[in-house]
């Protein structure tokens, strides 16, 4: 346990090292939800509208709580992952006695801690800025089902990047393309990162509820929003479940499997 | 006119280069195309969904949303196209090889600017242009007005090409080129839809100081007729002085380069 603390913080450490880089990502993370926002202010321009199940209130605040919840799921270290595997630097961490799913799961883990620090503040002053109605869930089953939804979301995210990463094993060149796709392209859009998944056809959603994607932001936000009855709740949950269990073995045995072939190339 | 055709052979050995370097790697090109094109599909279907539940977005209808969306897509499709090898130029300078560039008999601006076309993007060009030109015969704009867009996707280009050479030049004072294209790249994302969405300043610092509203709403407005002579006149005014500024700040970037690592 300890070293896994000296990972925290070490991590913790390096991400001051490159302050303007952070700096610059956070600043991109507030344009994002500047885009999501404007957007939404000017459909419910009008305050008395009510549109897909949303009014000017809650849209506004899963707005916000796209800033937060990414910051608690999406920002993750493992994204370097695929490179080592591409380059060989892989080889550094299988001869140290350390478990390699556990140093990164901590080193993201230190990458979401200062995350959600500096989101927390962006989330703040935007607010004092741009003063939007907030909907503030105050009902504890809620609450707390939005933080064991957060929980599944950043484990789902975890092993998701870590199967992507994989990829290397096997094929080397296209360590970047695949997180492009599946990461950047994919995630970014079916997690309700951009819009909220029920503005889609009945049909479509039903499809993507079975996938893992919407669990990620999407659901826990619904959660937060208290748009789930109990029964909703507790599915939404068990599918989280079901995706998390389901993903690491699938990521154990893709490792299994890519490490038995894994040579070092670039070493 | 000479000049021209030297640096047009110049751009056309360094493109070929760059496209076979792309198809070297065939797994990664494919992927790479299938992210763009999923990137696409999944943002059109969305703002389809969005204004069928919402009928309009400030004011304007579905297939002129669209219309501004598509246009935005055709400024930074041709932008990625003609200036990738921004992204590029990092390790040029941090690694001092930028000396090799300077030493050569050509622009050392142009070789960094648009010294290898993206074949990813040039294989969505053609398909982009179809579904602009198919979405924008449905707004039916007159031939005053075609023509008007045309001029301001073009000034749209010039601004664009503005926005990379001060990334350029910020490069090799601050080393630091990665955000801050990507910054340039979120900044015009919030001109996938018309910016009568932003409120003030916002809206006011995207028109006159970062002019991502000249650049790309511009010119799908004046396509729907909403943009007067002056108005276009006063646009491609700013697409020269930007360009020039631009140009400006790349020169006195270069008498900052240090060569260092060389």
């Amino acid at each position: 346990m300890r070293k896994y603390l000296s990972v925290f913080n070490i991590s913790f450490q390096q991400e001051f090292a490159y302050r303007l880089n952070f700096i610059m990502w956070r600043v991109r993370n507030v344009i994002q939800v500047l885009l999501v926002f404007f957007l939404w202010d000017s459909i419910f321009s009008n305050p008395e509208r009510v549109v897909f199940g949303y009014d000017r209130a809650k849209i506004l605040t899963y707005v916000f709580g796209i800033l937060i919840v990414r910051a608690f799921v999406l920002s993750a270290r493992a994204v370097d992952v695929a490179g080592e595997v591409a380059n060989g630097d892989l080889s550094n961490y299988l001869i140290k006695p350390i478990d390699y799913f556990k140093y990164w799961f901590t080193r993201d883990i230190s990458s979401k801690a200062l995350n959600l620090v500096f989101a927390i503040v962006e989330t703040v002053l935007l607010f004092l800025v741009l003063k939007p109605p907030f909907f503030l869930q105050t009902n504890p089953l809620y609450l707390l089902g939005f933080v064991i939804s957060i929980a599944l979301a950043i484990f789902i995210y975890f092993v998701l990047l870590f199967i992507t990463s994989a990829i290397p094993f096997w094929m080397p060149e296209v360590a970047w393309g695949a997180q492009f796709i599946v990461i950047m392209i994919i995630t970014e859009f079916l997690s309700g990162a951009l819009f909220p998944i029920d503005i889609l056809p009945q049909a479509i959603q039903n499809v993507l509820y079975l996938l893992p994607f919407p669990y990620l932001i999407f659901f826990p936000l619904q959660v937060y929003l208290g748009k789930l009855g109990a029964m909703e709740l507790l599915k939404g949950l068990s599918i989280s479940l079901f995706w998390a269990v389901l993903l690491w073995f699938l990521m154990k045995s893709v490792w299994g499997k890519g490490l038995k072939i894994y040579r070092a190339f670039g070493r | 006119m000479e000049k021209i055709v030297y640096y047009l052979k110049i751009w056309l050995m360094m493109s070929k280069n760059a496209f076979l370097i792309w198809f070297a790697q065939s797994k990664l090109l494919t992927l790479f195309l299938m992210g763009k094109v999923l990137r696409f599909g999944f943002f059109i279907t969305f703002l389809y969904f969005l204004l069928k539940g919402t009928d309009r977005l400030a004011g304007y209808d579905t297939n002129q949303a669209i219309f501004f969306f598509l246009t935005f897509n055709v400024i930074d499709v041709l932008a990625q196209f003609f200036f990738r090898e921004v992204y590029r130029f990092r390790s040029l300078i941090v690694s001092g090889d930028f000396d090799l560039i300077l030493t050569k008999p050509m622009s050392a601006l142009f070789r960094s600017l648009m010294g290898g076309a993206d074949v990813v993007d040039l294989v969505t060009i053609p398909p982009l242009l179809i579904a602009v030109f198919y979405v924008g015969r449905m707004l039916n704009p007159d031939f005053l007005h075609l023509i008007f867009y045309i001029l301001l996707l073009f000034n749209g280009l010039l601004i664009a090409a503005a926005f990379h050479i001060a990334v350029l030049s910020l490069g090799i004072i601050t080393l630091e080129i990665d955000h801050t294209i990507m910054i340039y790249r979120d900044l015009t994302n919030l001109g996938r839809f018309p910016i009568d969405i932003y409120k003030e300043p916002l809206k006011g610092i995207l028109t006159y100081f970062l002019p991502i509203g000249v650049m790309i709403t511009l010119p799908a407005k004046a396509l729907m007729g909403l943009v007067s002579l002056p108005g276009v006149l006063w646009s491609l005014g700013l697409g020269v002085a930007v360009i020039v500024l631009s140009i400006k700040f790349w020169n006195f970037a270069l008498t900052k380069y240090t060569s260092a690592s060389s």
